[in-house]
């Protein structure tokens, strides 16, 4: 019904893509207006929030929640998640610790800890692509597998008395701004662009949308699922480094329940469920605003318990709100 | 069922219509769809509404079921101004509805989805036996046996349309509205949906019927509406017109000629199939394509076309048998060897196999050929952007450009993304399955022509297709397939629509008879 003849096709196209544009960054957008909205409040409320202090501890906090949404925000595109972020990192802290402790040298107990890492990965998109398995049950299962693994190993206790240079990743910093907080903001960026780019992971977003027409359109499906899931775990492991390096200890029992505060950051930042959409800059920005309404009712003294509640609700309200606005749109 | 039988037979004398539309405008923002229409169903007559898709058919159906408003003109409802307000007001009216694309609820059962929201029920306790014995009644009218109490997501895609067509029968309506309600079915099914048709009609009630295939309209309809550009053209009795009539009405001008294609401009052998046997589906199939030939694959739901076709480029089990690929034994693990041998599939599903309905034309286009507009791993955005628009030209896809969702297409211009995909690639050997399902004539006519220019240019093609004439009319040679075998091979100069039904049927081959698949063409 829509007659246009082929002058002001041109001039259509280029409209229409920036209305297009508009929309596929109004998730960004929108968090980026909240995010400065919270630092406007709460400077106003707090004067010590809008100190380089409180944001350099925020960065640095946030940070191993920041590598793994990475991975998440890649999966929840592709159409997968994974559950057991949260006790891979757990395992390669304390497989990491544990090599050094035992003597090995820095860079082959990283190694080690991010193989393991890929391995988990590996076996989680395995068990989803090739046998099928549901990826909620599947990474339920290395979820719980990966943190009893770490549980056993280190009998439930932390591993600790690290050789000192190993504090020198999670501690170091250039010109005031953290080490660790370059590393996660370079990933994001990297990440951000491949993921906007770069073929191979373009094709994540085909197989999230329509899986079969995916495979039809010669996309090989598993091995990017695998790859995806690989990933994650590599991402989750180098989580675990930085964590255990900070704290200079590794701990069994790290990152209990992270996996969900994963999620919901991903979700928050545009990323879906039913796969096929979703930015690592959207991830990402939903981590730091997660990070900064947890940091202002902290410094607001409101309970931890209450936070969750909020957090809780902020999920809700964003996807809430992300239905209402596609709904209006068709 | 309980009908109005007070209206008797309907003559050639003049009778009040039930509904009509009577200098209809319609306008959605500032795009007008429908311009001064006028429109109406007589008591027991069936009147075919036909014209290229954005015609306007669709709109006018939603104005008859009350799922938009007029903004000028009047509907008449036995001869009296209606607004009608909503599809329940259009129920209550006695006007029902069968839409093209399914609207049943999966995880239900048959008959729940029959009776939705309408079961038979006893202080609120839904009457399960009643329900299903209503249920197994109306189906029984279309020689449909299945249980109706499993889901409907267990039933093939034919039955659900059978299933969709018995939910608006349920209703006791005047007016049935069936937009394309055969596209799903097979030949069987239809003659078993038109027989129901008559006999509805027997007994007083109006049908709509909109449809693309031009034979179907001309079998079943009394009277025939075209749309173009959102105007009536003209509205004639189906026994003084023609189909070559019609069809020119519905393109706006005279029907244009074919490509020529003939049998000595065929090159070598490109792939030859020596006693290819799954076990399961289908036994001994063979046969040979050469460059530039179109080989059709003639066959009924069932007949396993699509496994022995798939089974070709690796999306099939394991097979015996001998492929060879340019004088080479081959066996391709998956569609991506395939692929890489140079040859192209356009699957049957374009919602579910073929597209990523979310996602821009540009995106669609790309999907097949990210290798091409790769540098150092890095997507060209610029080059598929004028990859794309080339298409949307060379096809005269009707869209804003190549940032359009595919999903807000329309079916002919969502199947021509579809072939425009894999076009892209040039492919040697290009199987397509469902070339034109559920597209217009306007697009049937322009994919037939590009699939003949492909040919003649040197592209070998296979073609898995329910659309017998589509077959004859594109065709060099046509395999008949029935269960698994290769039951006839014969040069679509010889074939005929009815002999390749009887022969797809498993009944020996008639003979002689032409078909045409556009009256007044020669194939």
């Amino acid at each position: 019904m829509t007659m246009i003849s082929s002058q002001n096709q041109q001039v259509r196209t280029s409209f229409l893509r920036s209305i297009g544009r508009a929309f596929v960054d109004i998730r960004e957008l929108t968090l980026l207006v909240l995010i400065l909205g919270i630092v406007v409040v709460m400077s106003s409320i707090n004067p010590y929030f809008l100190s380089l202090a409180n944001f350099r501890a925020v960065a640095v906090g946030m940070a191993p929640i920041a590598v793994i949404v990475i991975g998440m925000a890649i999966l929840l595109a592709s159409g997968g998640f994974d559950l057991s972020v949260g006790s891979v990192m757990a395992l390669s802290s304390t497989i990491v610790a544990m090599l050094l402790v035992a003597g090995g040298s820095i860079p082959l107990a990283v190694l080690a800890g991010l193989i393991l890492g890929a391995a988990v990965g590996f076996v989680n998109g395995m068990l989803v692509t090739r046998l099928g398995i549901n990826p909620l049950i599947a990474t339920l299962g290395t979820m719980s597998i990966a943190r009893g693994a770490a549980l056993v190993l280190t009998e439930g206790f932390s591993v600790s008395s690290l050789p000192a240079e190993y504090a020198w990743l999670g501690r170091a910093s250039f010109g005031g701004i953290p080490a660790i907080v370059i590393l996660m903001l370079a990933m994001v960026i990297v990440f951000d662009l491949a993921m906007r780019h770069t073929r191979f992971f373009r094709q994540v977003y085909f197989i999230g949308a329509n899986e079969k027409a995916a495979m039809l359109s010669g996309v090989r499906v598993d091995r990017v699922r695998i790859t995806a899931y690989v990933l994650t775990g590599i991402l989750a492991a180098l989580a675990g480094v930085l964590l255990s390096s900070r704290l200079m200890s590794g701990t069994p029992t790290a990152g209990n329940g992270i996996e969900l505060q994963v999620l919901a950051a991903a979700v928050i930042g545009g990323a879906s469920l039913r796969g096929g959409e979703g930015t690592i800059l959207g991830a990402f920005l939903g981590v730091v605003f997660v990070a900064l309404v947890n940091n202002s009712m902290t410094m607001q003294a409101v309970s931890i318990y209450w936070q969750m509640v909020v957090t809780g609700s902020v999920l809700v309200s964003a996807v809430a709100l992300d239905m209402l606005i596609r709904n209006g749109r068709t | 069922m309980h009908y109005d039988s007070t209206i008797t037979r309907c003559g050639q004398t003049k009778i009040e219509p039930i509904i009509a539309l009577s200098g209809i405008t319609k306008s959605f923002g500032p795009t007008q769809v429908l311009s001064h229409v006028d429109f109406d169903v007589r008591p027991g007559e069936i009147h075919a509404l036909v014209g290229e898709n954005g015609a306007g058919k669709s709109t006018c159906i939603s104005l008859l079921y009350g799922l938009n408003k007029p903004t000028t003109g009047e509907i008449l409802f036995d001869g009296a101004q209606t607004q009608i307000q909503s599809p329940a007001h259009a129920q209550q009216l006695g006007v029902g509805c069968v839409f093209q694309e399914l609207s049943l609820a999966g995880s239900l059962s048959v008959a729940e989805n029959i009776f939705a929201g309408r079961a038979p029920s006893k202080f609120g306790k839904v009457i399960w036996s009643e329900l299903r014995a209503r249920a197994e009644a109306l189906l029984a009218e279309f020689d449909l046996t299945v249980d109706v109490s499993k889901p409907v997501d267990s039933l093939p895609i034919s039955s659900r349309q059978i299933v969709e067509i018995a939910k608006a029968l349920s209703l006791d309506s005047r007016v049935l509205l069936l937009d394309e309600p055969t596209s799903a079915l097979t030949p069987d099914e239809v003659e078993g949906l038109f027989s129901v048709l008559r006999s509805l009609t027997q007994k007083g009630i109006g049908i709509v019927y909109v449809s693309h295939h031009m034979s179907e309209i001309f079998e079943i309809s009394d009277r025939i509406t075209v749309l173009r550009d959102g105007q009536t053209i003209t509205t004639e009795s189906t026994a003084e017109t023609t189909q070559a009539h019609i069809v020119s009405s519905m393109i706006g001008s005279a029907h244009p000629g074919d490509v020529e294609h003939s049998e000595d401009q065929l090159g070598d052998v490109l792939m030859r199939v020596t006693n290819l046997t799954d076990g399961t589906h289908f036994e001994d199939v063979s046969f040979g394509i050469r460059r530039g030939e179109i080989v059709g694959l003639a066959g009924l739901l069932g007949s396993r076309r699509s496994e022995i076709v798939r089974s070709l480029i690796g999306l099939g089990g394991s097979v015996t048998g001998k492929i060879e690929y340019k004088s080479q034994e081959v066996s391709f693990n998956n569609l991506r060897a395939a692929m890489d041998a140079n040859i192209g599939f356009v699957p049957e599903e374009r919602k579910t196999e073929g597209l990523f309905l979310d996602y821009p034309i540009s995106t669609n286009l790309a999907a097949a050929n990210l290798e091409k507009h790769t540098r150092l791993g890095m997507l060209n955005g610029r080059s598929i952007d004028e990859a794309s628009r080339d298409a949307i030209d060379a096809f005269s896809v009707k869209t804003g450009g190549p940032d359009d969702i595919v999903g807000s297409l329309s079916g002919g211009n969502q199947q021509k993304i579809l072939l425009s995909k894999w076009l892209e690639r040039e492919p040697e050997l290009l199987i397509i399955e469902e070339p034109t399902k559920g597209v217009d004539v306007g697009a049937k006519f322009q994919i037939h022509t590009e699939l003949k220019r492909r040919a003649a240019a040197g592209t070998a093609i296979i073609i898995v297709s329910s659309d017998f004439p589509e077959l004859v009319a594109l065709s060099n040679r046509i395999l008949v397939v029935h269960q698994g075998h290769v039951v006839a091979d014969v040069l679509a100069s010889e074939a005929d629509e009815d002999g390749l039904i009887r022969m797809a049927a498993g009944l020996p081959a008639p003979t002689d008879a032409s078909s045409n698949l556009y009256e007044g063409t020669p194939t």
